[in-house]
């Protein structure tokens, strides 16, 4: 390969690593603001972003129903799934068993329910894909192509980035989320209302996986299985720590980053392995994560 | 006076463990009540039965004439009843001010958070210092302090103090319990559970002895001071 070609495929890598790894940064978010304050890895996430995905696909293409209405209908259905699993469900579980294993599993149910409902109603029975509302012309960036829709994505998965950002730093919700992730015992003894938290917590989640589902729709081929994606928001979760925010969405961007460089440079058939290559890579330099605290051993 | 906190026969238990049985205790408003056992003893079951983070199973618990055994925790602190926990229970990755914060999270009286904040460093000049430094890199003694910088930051009527000389040296000790004094001069109501038998019944007026989550002697503290069998068992001679 010269060089000349290598500098290309270097720079279409970055630019398609990006905009993929906004969808797994997006969902490694998800992922990780669950984790840090309920300390349950929700292996129904990636469920969760498929479903909404047909919830949209449902009422935008099947009963035909303006944009402006199917994209907060389809947030506010994720947000009080999400929210009404951890409030009924987990609240249920985690009082007649106090092992958080239960909960873990619990969130495997949920994902296949998810999967079951969506394939009952025969929507995910054939590949259908969602329009896309921005165009696709391709524009050149460097010696990269992409479309405006990779922009778009981009930039709104980058939009929600520093909204969650500003409200978990500087909103006093935000702040007793942090709290409650810190140390819930004193959040409760300064008065915040840890269930209803969760509850926000978990919605909140489901939104930002409604939203990556949004984005990147019109880009593949909706199935009932595409929520499989979630395991390199996974491994962007780890690659930042699991339980760092800005963790998650370096490790998003990276995972995205290798994954197309993998692809462009050695072949496509070795893409699956990308995550796992870039997990290994950084658990052998820094085995806490890129984000993770220092490895300490928990004082009892 | 009257009762502010009225706590009547109550049991508690974890799982199969019984932890209280048939407690009751009153703290009048304005005093300084000292709630004193050993180790196990279920002194912390029981301020955490008040803050509503361990169920009753039986008995009654009233404040300001309201029983408050339903209520859910973050209600009890809205009334006013803080309670400062054993074991520095900061949020370690906060700030001392963002803490401090937390502290006031049910209240959106802006000037009073503005004045009670201005209070807490009159109490504690230390934390003025430290606002930006993260709670968990604080000493000791800064975090017991922190703990009850935050408490006063909701603005309490009733504060659970649960083992405020843990840990901390004999100089420290005083100071926070000089504080203690301070802080029920200016109006607060506190019920003070301690290991530290000695200080404990110097600083109150009146105090419970618990052993295996059963009352088993209480008095006003003068009394305890000089009972016998309370010498012998909690003041080492
Ligand atoms: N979360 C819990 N789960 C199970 N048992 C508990 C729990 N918390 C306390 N206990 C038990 O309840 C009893 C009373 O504990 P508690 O913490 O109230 O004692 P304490 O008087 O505060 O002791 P210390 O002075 O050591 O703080 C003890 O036997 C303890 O082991
Ligand atoms: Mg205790």
């Amino acid at each position: 390969m010269d060089l000349q070609l290598a500098l290309i495929f270097l720079q279409q890598g970055i630019a398609s690593g990006l905009v993929s790894g906004s969808i797994y940064a997006l969902l490694a978010l998800a992922i990780v603001i669950i984790f840090k304050t309920s300390e349950v890895p929700n292996f129904a996430q990636g469920e969760v972003f498929m479903a909404a995905g047909y919830v949209a696909l449902y009422l935008f293409v099947f009963q035909k129903l303006p944009i402006w209405i199917v994209l907060p209908a389809t947030l506010v259905a994720a947000f009080l799934a999400m929210a009404l699993f951890r409030r009924i469900v987990l609240d249920q579980v985690a009082k007649s068993a106090k092992d958080l294993v239960y909960l873990v599993i619990a969130t495997l149910g949920l994902s296949y329910v998810l999967k079951g409902l969506v394939r009952r109603t025969g929507f995910g029975d054939t590949p259908r894909s969602f329009p896309a509302l921005v165009p696709t012309d391709s524009v050149m960036i460097g010696q990269a192509s992409v479309t405006i829709l990779d922009l778009t994505i981009l930039g709104a998965a980058l939009a929600v980035m520093a909204a969650f950002f500003w409200m978990f730093n500087y909103t006093k919700m935000g702040r007793a989320m942090r709290a409650v992730g810190m140390n819930p015992k004193a959040a409760q003894l300064v008065g915040v209302d840890l269930k209803r938290c969760h509850m926000t917590i978990w919605g909140m989640s489901g939104v930002i996986s409604a939203i990556a589902a949004l984005l990147i729709a019109p880009k593949i081929l909706m199935t009932a299985d595409m929520g499989s994606i979630v395991m390199l928001a996974f491994a962007a979760a780890i690659v930042g720590g699991f339980s760092s925010l800005p963790g998650a969405i370096v490790g998003g961007f990276i995972i995205g980053i290798v994954e197309n460089m993998v692809g462009l440079f050695i072949s496509s058939r070795a893409i699956v392995l990308a995550p796992f290559l870039a997990i290994l890579i950084v658990l052998v330099i820094r085995p806490q994560g890129l984000f993770g605290g220092k490895l300490t051993i928990k004082k009892v | 006076m009257h009762d502010l906190l009225e706590i009547e026969g109550i049991s508690a238990s974890y799982g199969r463990i019984q932890a209280l049985s048939e407690v009751s205790l009153r703290v009048p408003e304005g005093a300084i009540v000292a709630l004193l056992g050993s180790n196990g003893a279920g002194k912390s079951t029981t301020l955490n039965t008040v803050s509503r983070l361990v169920p009753i199973t039986r008995g009654s618990i009233r404040f300001a004439g309201e029983p408050i055994q339903a209520w859910p925790s973050h209600k009890v602190v809205s009334s006013g009843i803080l309670q400062v926990p054993e074991g520095r229970e900061v949020f370690r990755e906060m700030s001392v001010r963002e803490n401090l914060d937390m502290g006031a999270y049910r209240r959106s009286d802006a000037a009073g958070i503005k004045r009670d904040l201005e209070r807490v460093f009159d109490y504690f000049p230390k934390l003025r210092e430290r606002l930006r430094q993260k709670a968990g890199t604080l000493s000791g003694g800064e975090q017991q302090m922190l703990l009850i910088g935050r408490a006063l930051m909701a603005g309490p009527r009733l504060l659970l103090l649960d083992e405020p000389s843990l840990g901390l040296s004999p100089v420290l000790v005083q100071q926070i319990f000089a504080i203690i004094q301070r802080l029920n001069k200016d109006g607060l109501t506190i019920l003070l559970v301690e290991q530290n038998a000695a200080i404990a019944l110097g600083s109150s007026s009146y105090a419970y002895i618990l052993e295996n989550g059963e009352m088993a002697l209480e008095g006003p503290s003068e009394t305890l001071r000089r009972d016998d069998s309370v010498r012998r068992t909690y003041l080492g001679g």
